[in-house]
């Protein structure tokens, strides 16, 4: 009998060590990126965390960028948000208004040595209302042409950097240049549209670095631009582009920078990552100029805490760790920081190990100088009116002038 | 001594309700249980779900829910000049694929039902695309059909052809849609109908053949009449799968060309699943299923008809 109490007991008390709550913490971190250098890097700044949180254990979870901001809302609404989300700027409005961001200033700004006005005020616009701060800039990324430089040597050009060096980078040159290409490399092409993705989830950022250098918009408080002349005149050089130069991959085709088919295209200093597999030389330049001027375009991003969040307190103060100036400049390497001390400092435009410093000088330009890809709450629906018009402008015959004033026929009402 | 066995047989201490009846019973539920529980929270419970959630005004992001009554309706059908686009899109999507998958898969059937060398290496082949990954095959074919570096158009150029953008030309992405998907598909129908063939007794085809009926009265006459059930089971399922498609649109086309694949089943997940508007897509859900369920009982009964 006694042997069975003993059981009993000894089950019982396993039992209750089983159920009893861990003493340790999760914070889950969702972000896009699953490129191993990214999620090493973040995971070093985990750690770190834990040298004032040791019971705290911070995970990052990849979610595909195409489904993003999809399954971020389907967690939510499932009431299981992460604790913390890496949050893209067309994204951002939304889930401001809809008050599910929590006010993170008065955590960060209590952090130790924090620095908060030490965030570029340009930067931070999108994610301040007053006093209320919904998100921290991690991300504040320019759209940079990037460059095969086999392809410009096959072709006997000079490179967009050396152009660039001498003022001579201006979109005539950017056009001029992407047909020798094309012509020197049959079955290639000159341009690639950011990601491919210039006719589909991509067709603002495909339109907006030549319509700002041509001294216009795509939209900016609450008025259309694409019907604008300046816009209008843009459009139209990308037009002859793609079908009378047949320089830039045109819709339907499959033209792959990174795998050695296009000679240029557009992206962020994120993707200098897939570079060392890419078995290419190659380089970054500021977009082109146009008749407006230098306008380069930056993709932001942020992090924000979730006001359903568990950890709500915990979470805001590992965004404060994360956005610290030490932190930010770890980051740098992929994800150009929004802190002015961090952007001005020689370890920023020296110590990328994949870009050359006379090339980071232009990133740390063109952050300076850069305005943020306008945002709307309403982004998904204006990107599905935009859709049926944008193809119908993408055709050879089409008419660009009328195409562009379908397009705003399409967004204004939701603008 | 009486008492004492009694005591001893098996079920002796259960309680008195649990009769062999009911043990049988609960047996059963135990039994199904797995599969029930299942059914009704992941079947049962959405599909009741999605008829209030027709009847609301809910997004998801704010996660607001008002009850707005049949407005969501009324504004599908009455207001929003984008369904009846749509529903026309589904409509041409069934009409071109219907009849072409189910001619094909006869054709095929016809062919490969005897046996003869090598006719498992066929068979195998054209049923292998329907368990290859849909999205996979949507990416494959996406390539073939570009424009200028496409397979299929630099064969048509072999024999003088200037094949068209096809996923971006609004005249042809319908098509070419349409096409990759019958090809995909076709191996199903195909095996249904081989499958009916076999069981036609020979004898009548036979017999027939004796009283000098042709190929083609034979088929006409006995052939076709035996594979009438076969041939409405095909017809209800590919109809039922075509107001249905979406990996192919999804992949392939995105609803574009201005809006020209822009069907149904992509409609809805595009207002629940990118607008967010969840009581708007539930109520276009509900009519997606009256419109398939309608069609279904007109074929059907068309063909009871038929059969009479």
């Amino acid at each position: 009998m006694n042997v069975v109490k003993t059981r009993v007991a000894v089950s019982a008390m396993v039992f209750c060590l089983m159920s009893a709550p861990t003493l340790a913490e999760d914070l889950r971190v969702t972000v896009w990126t699953g490129n191993d250098a990214h999620l090493k890097m973040l995971n070093g700044i985990a750690e770190s965390f834990k040298e004032n949180h040791p019971d705290v254990i911070v995970k990052f979870e990849t979610v595909p960028v195409s489904d993003y901001t999809q399954k971020l809302t389907f967690q939510v609404a499932g009431g299981n948000p992460p604790d913390i989300a890496w949050m893209m700027e067309d994204a951002a409005p939304a889930f401001e208004n809809a008050g599910l961001l929590m006010d993170i200033g008065p955590t960060v700004k209590a952090a130790q040595g924090y620095d908060f006005d030490d965030f570029s005020q340009p930067a931070m616009a999108l994610w301040q209302k007053g006093e209320t701060v919904y998100g921290i800039p991690f991300s504040t990324s320019p759209f940079m042409i990037y460059y095969n430089k086999d392809m410009f040597d096959k072709a006997g050009l000079e490179d967009p950097l050396a152009l660039a060096a001498k003022g001579e980078w201006t979109l005539d040159k950017f056009q001029e240049t992407a047909k020798k290409l094309a012509e020197a490399n049959p079955g290639k092409w000159g341009f690639e549209f950011k990601d491919g993705e210039g006719y589909a989830s991509r067709m603002t950022h495909a339109l907006l670095p030549s319509i700002r250098a041509y001294g216009g918009d795509i939209w900016t408080n609450g008025q259309c631009g694409f019907d604008k002349p300046e816009a209008i005149a843009a459009v139209k050089q990308l037009h002859d582009m793609v079908f009378k130069d047949k320089s830039i991959v045109p819709p339907g085709e499959q033209g792959d920078y990174f795998s050695g088919n296009s000679a240029m295209t557009d992206n962020q200093i994120s993707r200098a990552s897939k570079m060392p597999e890419a078995g290419f030389n190659w380089g970054i330049a500021p977009l082109p100029t146009g008749p407006g001027g230098e306008s380069p375009v930056i993709g932001q991003a942020g992090l924000v805490v979730f006001e359903q969040g568990k950890h709500k307190e915990l979470a805001a103060q590992f965004v404060a760790h994360m956005t610290d100036k030490e932190n930010v400049a770890t980051m740098a390497q992929f994800f150009p920081p929004a802190r002015k001390s961090v952007l001005d400092s020689e370890a920023f435009i020296n110590g990328n190990k994949l870009v050359p410093a006379e090339q980071m000088k232009n990133v740390s330009s063109a952050i300076t100088k850069g305005r943020v890809h306008p945002a709307h709450e309403k982004a998904p629906q204006i990107l599905a009116a935009m859709a049926p018009r944008v193809d119908a402008l993408w055709k050879p015959d089409a008419n660009v002038e009328d195409a562009l004033k379908g397009v705003c026929a399409a967004i204004q009402p939701l603008l | 001594m009486a008492a004492v066995t009694h005591t001893n047989e098996p079920g002796a201490n259960r309680a008195p309700w649990l009769t062999l009846k009911y043990r049988e019973m609960l047996e059963a539920w135990l039994f199904i249980s797995p599969t029930f529980i299942g059914f009704l929270v992941f079947f049962l419970g959405p599909l009741v779900a999605i008829f209030y959630y027709s009847m609301t005004e809910w997004n998801l992001l704010s996660q607001q829910a008002a009850f707005v009554g049949l407005h969501n309706f009324n504004d599908a059908l009455l207001v929003n000049p984008d369904f009846w686009h749509v529903v026309r899109n589904s409509v041409i999507f069934a009409v071109g694929l219907v009849p072409f998958n189910m001619a094909l898969a006869l054709t095929l059937a016809l062919a490969l039902s005897r046996p003869f060398f090598g006719v498992v290496f066929f068979r195998t082949v054209f049923f292998a695309p329907v368990v290859t990954s849909a999205i996979a095959w949507a990416i494959v074919w996406k390539f073939l059909l570009q424009g200028e570096g496409g397979v299929i158009n630099q064969m048509l150029a072999l024999v003088g052809i200037d094949g068209p953008n096809w996923l971006r030309d609004p005249n042809w992405a319908m098509a070419a849609v349409i096409v990759t998907r019958v090809i995909k598909m076709v191996g199903l129908n195909m095996i249904l109908y081989i499958a009916a063939l076999q069981a036609i007794p020979r004898d009548y085809e036979e017999a027939a053949r004796l009283e000098g009926a042709s190929r083609w009265q034979i088929f006409r006459m006995i052939i076709w009449p035996l594979l009438a059930p076969t041939t409405l089971i095909i017809m209800v399922l590919t109809t039922i799968g075509s107001f249905k498609v979406f990996d192919h649109i999804y992949q392939m086309t995105g609803g574009g060309p201005e809006n020209g694949t822009l069907v149904l089943a992509f409609y809805i997940y595009q207002q629940g699943f990118k607008f967010f508007n969840v009581g708007y897509a539930s109520a276009l859900a509900i009519i997606m299923f009256v419109i398939v369920m309608a069609l279904t009982l007109v074929q059907v009964m068309l063909r009871r008809k038929e059969m009479e």
